[in-house]
């Protein structure tokens, strides 16, 4: 008994390091962050209309360029701050076969509208509206902004999960081009929803 | 200004905390007789100066603090913006600070009173845990840092010298829509952080014990003392965040299962055993050993859930945001964790308690039961939260652990305990004769089971309601079973009245009926979850104006909606007519409350609370007038309610007739 | 009634009333909420753990719709559950599988309970011994023990935080990342779309330089000038830039427009913001040569070899043009 103490009690001593490191090691990490299992995956497919009402717009007419889905608001802050990188990649990379799409989460179609009007549209990019968040779940959206990268065949082969800057897409489209699969980075943090 | 006030204050704590560790060692060492009366009351006032330059800085709107151009706005209104000061990180760590003070006090007088090397090497382990939590507040959780780069609202960035030249912005972001939607949110957390803090007087009268190596009664004695005050606070502040929940997160729960609600229910279990398991040290000199690992488990227990909650380390409704003080509680926990562990084995030939059990079949046995059950339960919470972090630190794979799993276990457990607090009273000290069990509650099985039938035949025939009625009918049954065993007797010996003879058995052991009365309180807890689970109902539908539908029994009329400004807040939403299944009407204004610099709504939920049951109303949207709603019907929410405050109230209530039982001498709680 | 007969009555009674409420909640009628169940096991995705069914918030709304129309639908629950886990991974379930990894998850509570009861068993046949027995461990046994655990779990923790600290420091997002250090990696398009994002970042000038010198390799001095011309423009430019800048577009208005004295005055530019510059004298040099201006090239190119801090590297590319300008080579 005498020694039962002992031994218990650095063995609940030796157990609570152990612990406390295995917390450690999730230090700097986000706990909402998941590598999507859609990456190597077909792309879902989706037939959305425009946020003016226009389309539908289908994935498949887009097959055989490399389609860049991006998830935004006007809410989030992220979305702001990484559209003029999204407006300036889609006009530099839109004439060479790449097409950016981005595709309205949890809002109105007239607001995000009314908000793309302020920060400026690129003229080669599909501005949609997901009526139901539909295509948000398909696409394991958790937070936004989130961007998807599908290659010519309709493969999902990268993700920016984060503010989507113009050097990382362009960094995620020269590897899809050389035909590498870049996956998954994570350049920040996302929103989930209007009141967080 | 107050930014320089605020600081010199935790600066004087910290000082005096200090001061109070070496002083208190050497007192504890019995190689001085300082005066300790000094350094404590630095540490006092040091907390009450800082929390009073927060408060004053709350109401002259002093955006010069970066803490408050983040968390406050001029138009936060009263009592709000008196809880702004605990609504974020940097601030809930002051009024730790403050309440810690408090508890070091509590100790003090303690001690004063009846000076002694427990006391004194307590007093030591207070101060040195209030040197680590003044210590964040100069360092990674500083509420007085001076913003030095004003936002248009809010801080850009701050400096954590008050002499800093101060760029205050015109207004603040205001705190988070969720904390100042009712008035529960300024409440909630001071009443559990009572309950925590109050954990660390416990622990440092063990921890005092271990290290001046005076195991014994009397370390035992006062932890389970303070451990009371603070289980009682711990309990209400529980409760309290429940009825919170349900009143404003409007998703009709009150728990769910969410990390930071078990890290305070962690320690609401382990701080349950010990108050069990400390009888059974007092009367039979039996589990010492354990006791001490109970209690150093409590207080690491509240050092990981506030790790847990501000380290961003797992995903939850109440995380503050990630910062440098995740690193340091951790290192805190581990030196907290090996070196209360470390010394406990070193000092473990001291704490070998004396005799065996004799019988398991007895008030001991019964306890030992009981703290199994609660330790499994606490692991159960604890490896359901802690399992995702650990799956992951180990495969790489991620999982969700939450409601469904904790549901399945601690079922099974709440009811096996339901069953020992029926049985437990009942049973006497020191082995039992069967018998005696057996005549003492199948009175109360029958009841029960006689009520289970009836609410099966009359009410609902869902197997957890009933089982949850025949459990509660068969506890309260043998706790009144031996209520009226005992006035009988009194009134045999005595000639008067039952009534008056009952009055006197309560009085006459204030301390165990106290207990039954928190007993009485987890039954109905028990039958309000049961209800609440089991017996709701759910409906969504779309309205517009001048709709009419039937819900429940209840007539729901849309009449417009409506807009309305208040001081700190702007209201939409909708006015309904609600016609009861009794006739009578009311006015229900389900809304979403829209906060200055706060661009989204927060929805707040109407609730009818009837006697029999709550309508809950919410608006999801309203658009264009046309409003969707979900109605839900709890029955008998109160119930719960009130369960979790008579629990609350049995533990101050027993805390109470503690203090005034101080000097008498201990006597046979239930006759053999 | 003796006190036989008084328990035979209870016992009768309970065994009546236990099998009349089993019973009762056996024969209850079950009728399920499918969509409430799935729901509850859903975790909603972007909130902090709570069940799509309890979250008010409107993605987990639309997923509740989801579900229910895919019920309507007749899909089956593994069917609903696929669906979801396809696109969120197996993470969102919160009733986690009672088999792989999370196994462990629902044994561990019942080890708890099987070594909780060993524990009391065995403290029952040996029992603690008084206190102050001579087996104590020596003192400095103990506190050697204690020390190495202490020791131990400090460093243990300072690698963590170091770990910790040293992940968050390569996240760190901002134009840090804008410098990468390998930029043939980059095609032009995300270097323009970089640099039309990022007009008013004080450090893109480095990155305009970066993609100009690029242009300017590639002969496409129309695609290049632009950004030569911005660098130098550019109130943030800092003066190395500048210089570079200045140095670029002399050599694409020589080469490419053949305007000698736009050059040369660019060139005096450059060696006004950082007199003596020897990559400026060198191309200064270079371009006189190339004009067949040889004798003025010869005076820069010797003006540079007679200066006493010529770097090495240089004195090598100078001697060398110095040497084709003499022989009256054409420059290459």
């Amino acid at each position: 008994m005498k020694n039962g103490i002992r031994w218990v009690g650095y063995g609940l001593a030796l157990a609570a390091v152990a612990f406390s490191v295995m917390l450690a090691t999730r230090f700097g990490r986000d706990p909402g962050l998941v590598e999507s299992p859609l990456i190597g995956k077909p792309a879902p497919g989706f037939e959305l209309p425009t946020l003016d009402g226009g389309g539908p717009v289908s994935l498949a007419d887009l097959r055989g360029q490399i389609v860049v889905v991006n998830f935004f608001a006007s809410w989030c802050l992220e979305c702001r701050l990484e559209h003029a990188d999204l407006v300036a990649s889609s006009d530099n990379f839109g004439p060479s076969g790449v097409r950016f799409v981005q595709i309205n989460y949890q809002e109105r179609p007239q607001d995000s509208s009314a908000w793309l009007d302020e920060a400026g549209r690129s003229q080669h990019t599909l501005y949609l509206h997901d009526p139901g968040s539909r295509t948000a779940i398909a696409y394991g959206v958790f937070g936004i902004p989130e961007t998807f990268f599908i290659d010519p065949d309709g493969t999902v082969v990268g993700k920016i999960i984060g503010e989507a800057d113009a050097l990382t897409i362009g960094a995620t489209i020269d590897a899809i081009r050389h035909g590498e699969t870049p996956g998954q980075t994570v350049t920040g943090n996302t929103q989930q929803r209007p009141d967080s | 200004m107050l930014a320089f006030l605020g600081s010199a204050g935790v600066a004087v704590a910290l000082v005096g905390a200090s001061l109070l560790v070496v002083r208190s060692t050497r007192v504890a060492r019995g190689i001085g007789g300082a005066d300790l009366g000094g350094p404590v009351k630095l540490v006092v006032a040091g907390a009450v100066v800082a929390m009073a330059a927060m408060q004053i800085a709350l109401t002259l709107d002093d955006f010069s603090i970066a803490y408050l151009a983040n968390n406050h706005a001029m138009s936060t209104p009263f009592p709000f913006d008196v809880a702004t000061a605990w609504a974020a990180l940097e601030g809930s760590i002051l009024l730790w600070g403050m309440i810690l003070a408090g508890y070091t006090w509590m100790v003090f007088t303690a001690y004063r009173k009846a000076p002694d090397r427990l006391g004194a090497a307590a007093l030591a382990v207070m101060g040195a845990v209030a040197v680590f939590f003044f210590g964040l507040m100069i360092t990674v959780a500083n509420p007085f840092e001076v913003c030095v780069t004003a936002a248009e609202r809010g801080c850009l960035a701050s400096s954590p010298f008050p002499w800093a030249f101060a760029d205050a912005p015109v207004d603040g972001r205001g705190p988070n829509p969720l904390l100042q939607n009712h008035i529960f949110m300024a409440i909630h957390p001071p009443l559990l952080y009572l309950g925590y803090v109050g954990l660390t007087a416990p622990f440092a009268y063990a921890i005092g014990a271990l290290a001046i190596s005076v195991p014994g009664p009397e370390w035992l004695r006062r932890s389970q003392r303070s451990t009371l005050l603070a289980w009682s606070f711990l309990s209400l502040g529980i409760v309290i965040g429940g009825w919170w929940a349900y009143e404003v997160l409007s998703w009709g729960g009150y728990w769910a299962w969410d990390p930071v609600e078990n890290a305070s229910f962690m320690p609401w279990l382990v701080a349950t055993a010990f108050l069990h398991s400390a009888l059974v040290q007092q009367r039979r000199g039996m589990l010492q050993a354990w006791n001490f690992v109970l209690v150093i488990s409590a207080f690491a227990l509240t050092i990981l859930g506030t790790f847990i909650t501000r380290s961003g380390t797992i995903a939850s409704v109440h995380s503050f945001t990630q910062s440098a003080i995740g690193p340091t509680l951790l290192g805190f926990l581990v030196l907290v964790l090996v070196g209360s562990f470390t010394l406990l084995a070193q000092r473990g030939h001291l704490v070998a308690s004396a005799p065996r059990i004799e019988s398991l079949v007895s008030r001991e046995g019964t306890f030992l039961a009981n703290n199994l059950l609660l330790t499994v339960f606490a692991f159960v919470v604890l490896i359901g939260t802690m399992f995702p972090i650990i799956l992951e630190a180990i495969t790489g794979t991620r999982v969700g652990v939450r409601g469904p799993f904790f549901n399945r276990l601690s079922v099974p457990l709440s009811f096996l305990l339901l069953l020992l607090v029926g049985i437990g009273p009942v049973t006497p000290w020191a082995g039992a004769d069967p018998g005696l069990i057996w005549k003492r509650i199948r009175g109360p099985l029958v009841a029960g089971l006689a009520a289970g039938v009836l609410v099966a035949m009359t009410v609902t025939r869902n197997g957890w309601v009933v089982l949850a009625v025949v459990l509660g009918i068969f506890v309260v049954g043998s706790i009144g079973g031996i209520l009226f065993e005992q006035a009988e007797r009194r009134r045999s010996k005595t000639g008067a009245g039952l009534l008056a003879s009952a009055g006197k058995v309560v009085k006459g052991d204030a301390r165990f009926w106290s207990g039954q009365l928190s007993h009485v309180g987890v039954v109905l807890v028990a039958l309000g979850i049961s209800f609440a689970a089991n017996l709701s109902q759910h409906q969504e539908v779309v309205m517009a104006e001048g709709d009419r539908v039937t819900f429940a029994g209840h007539t729901i009329t849309y009449q417009a909606p409506f807009q309305q400004d208040v001081p700190g807040k702007t209201s939409t939403g909708v006015r309904l007519e609600v016609i009861r299944p009794d006739g009578s009407q009311v006015t229900l204004e389900p809304r979403h409350n829209f906060f200055p610099g706060q661009p989204n709504g927060v929805a707040t939920p109407a609730v009818d609370t009837r006697a029999s049951g709550d309508l809950y109303v919410m608006l999801i949207t309203l658009e264009g007038g046309v409003a969707t709603l979900e109605l839900d019907t709890s029955p008998l929410m109160w119930v719960l309610w009130l369960g979790g405050l008579t629990v609350a109230a049995g533990g101050f209530l027993s805390y109470r007739n503690r203090r005034q039982e101080r000097t008498l001498v201990p006597r046979e709680t239930v006759g053999v | 009634m003796s006190e036989r007969a008084r328990n035979l009555v209870y016992i009768a009674l309970i065994v009546a009333l236990a099998a009349t409420v089993a019973v009762l909640i056996a024969g209850n009628p079950t009728e399920e909420d499918r969509v409430a169940r799935l729901g509850g096991s859903i975790m909603c995705p972007v909130c902090q753990g709570e069940a799509i069914a309890d979250s008010p918030s409107d993605m987990a709304r639309d997923m509740m719709d989801l579900i229910e129309e895919r019920v309507a639908q007749g899909a089956t629950d593994r069917q609903i559950i696929d669906e979801l886990t396809a696109a969120y991974g197996q993470n969102i379930l919160l009733d986690p599988p009672v088999s792989g990894p999370t196994l462990v998850l629902w044994l561990a509570p019942a080890g708890a309970l099987l070594a909780g009861v060993g524990v009391i068993a065995w403290w029952r046949r040996h029992p603690g011994a008084p206190e102050g027995s001579p087996s104590a461990p020596s003192s400095r046994t103990r506190t050697a023990v204690g020390a190495l655990i202490l020791i131990g779990s400090l460093a243990a923790v300072l690698v963590a935080v170091t770990s910790y600290l040293q992940e968050r420091d390569d996240t760190t997002s901002g134009l840090a990342d804008v410098q990468v250090d390998d930029l043939d990696e980059v095609s032009n398009e995300t270097l323009e779309a970089v640099i039309a994002a990022n007009q008013e970042h004080p450090q893109i000038s480095g990155m305009r330089l970066a993609l100009a010198d690029r242009y300017r390799e590639e002969g496409d001095y129309r695609a290049a000038f632009p950004h030569y011309f911005a660098v130098v423009e550019s109130e943030t430019s800092a003066a190395p830039e500048k210089v570079a800048a200045l140095a670029g577009l002399a050599w694409i208005t020589w080469d490419g427009n053949g305007e000698l004295d736009t050059a040369l005055g660019l060139l005096d530019r450059a060696l006004e913001i950082q007199p003596g510059s020897v990559p400026v004298r060198f191309l200064e040099g270079r371009i006189l040569h190339c004009a067949g201006r040889s004798d003025q090239s010869e005076r820069v190119l010797e003006d540079l070899l007679a200066e006493p801090t010529l770097p090495s590297d240089w004195e090598d590319a100078v001697t060398s043009e110095l040497a084709a300008v003499e022989a009256r080579e054409a420059c290459a």
